[in-house]
């Protein structure tokens, strides 16, 4: 009985073959023309007289090129489903769980939490909102683009008066009170 | 109480879908099981009221129950995120759901804030940080089905998940973890289910 089915398979498998490459031809012609090599008969193949010649063709090419075929049309494919059990085993893995981080710590300044290796959100947040207002300021001063002395700059807050080695520095005034932070040379 | 639950009831019923569920006449009196209408379990969980405790009995612990709907995220990485911070003390929670990366640790900072407020609020909860985190769960969403286009007129239909996130807070400290199972505890087990073993249908 295996006999018997094993033989009529290469003949099905390479007339189906022969249909499906010439259905891609047809459908998009040129865009496969590199692709498949011709792998059939140059005439058009019509009838039911003709079946026996296919069927030598049809061996014939199993014959000369069996990894051809294989190259152009055998693709990885999942044989059964997946079930969920080992979906799960695979999502579930420890490697897949994320990591609890061992890094966290509170901030001296602030209170806040931080990470170990990165500066504090909260305090630079209040740094990056000073350097704002005073990039405003900066730019009130200047009053366009290029127009960047060559001297040093110094920030005054109110009530301070610049020093004896700010004397030809650029001073530039914010009208508060000035932070603890931002500590004045 | 009834104003906030009716506002976070419409809060997201969309007015464009009113007509598209069950009832015709969404103004009558009639109760239809419709999606606008459905509370949802685990916001009924908070309304549970227990008999007083005898004298003698130890303190029921407080439970808070918290729930987000319709999250745009997927249910399988929230997943994730529910179970790093299952069985952890709130601050902790929030702590390393501050640093992690994902897109759901922040709503899920959101909803534990909210719990936590929740909970020193109306639970009668003394201090804000003797919680911890009992229960922590994901649910689908509704999903959305989408049509992606591809290359070659070729489409494909996506779709568009959403999740839901379930938190239930208990008062006290966390428990402790369990120790790591041993190969002498799962000897002693295989040895008492045979010790356990009976003759059936005998005299």
């Amino acid at each position: 009985v295996l006999i018997l089915v094993r033989s009529p398979l290469p003949r099905l498998r390479a007339l189906l073959q022969r249909c499906w490459g010439r259905l891609e031809r047809s459908l998009w012609p040129g865009v496969l023309g590199g692709q498949s090599p011709p792998w059939g008969p140059a005439l058009a193949v019509q009838g039911p007289a003709l079946v026996p010649q296919e069927i030598n063709d049809a061996g014939e090419s199993c014959a000369e090129a069996p990894s051809l075929l294989d190259g152009v049309l055998w693709m990885a494919a999942p044989k059964q489903r997946r079930t969920v059990e080992v979906n799960r085993c695979r999502r579930r893995h420890p490697s897949k769980l994320v990591e609890m981080k061992r890094n966290i710590d509170v901030c001296p300044e602030c209170g806040n939490l931080k990470q170990k290796h990165v500066l504090c959100g909260y305090c630079y947040a209040k740094v990056k909102e000073e350097t704002r207002l005073i990039r405003i300021e900066i730019h009130k001063k200047e009053g366009g683009p290029f127009n960047a002395p060559t001297v040093e700059t110094v920030v005054l807050y109110e009530g301070e008066k610049p020093a004896e080695k700010d004397a030809g520095k650029r001073i530039i005034e914010r009208a508060r009170k000035r932070p603890s932070w931002f500590v004045q040379n | 109480s009834g104003a906030a639950w009716a506002r976070g009831l419409f809060s997201w019923a969309r007015p464009d879908r009113w007509l598209a569920s069950g009832s015709l006449f969404p103004l009558s009196c009639i109760h239809t099981s419709t999606s606008l209408q459905k509370t949802g379990k685990w916001e009924k969980k908070n309304r549970i009221v227990y008999p007083p405790q005898l004298p003698g009995e130890p303190r029921r612990p407080a439970e808070i129950y918290h729930c987000r709907r319709e999250i745009k995220y997927s249910k399988d990485k929230m997943w994730y995120l529910a179970k790093l911070i299952k069985g952890m003390s709130i601050d902790q929670a929030l702590a390393q759901l501050e640093f992690s990366d994902k897109k759901g640790a922040k709503v899920i900072k959101e909803v534990l804030l909210e719990a936590q407020e929740m909970a020193v609020r109306k639970h009668n909860v003394e201090f804000k940080s003797n919680l911890h985190i009992a229960e922590s769960l994901t649910g689908r969403g509704r999903y959305v089905k989408r049509v992606r286009c591809h290359g070659k007129g070729m489409f494909g239909i996506m779709k568009i998940s959403r999740c839901h996130y379930f938190v239930k807070l208990v008062e006290g400290p966390p428990p402790p973890p369990e120790p790591p199972r041993t190969g002498f505890d799962q000897a002693k087990e295989y040895v008492q289910q045979l010790r356990n073993r009976t003759l059936v249908h005998t005299l």
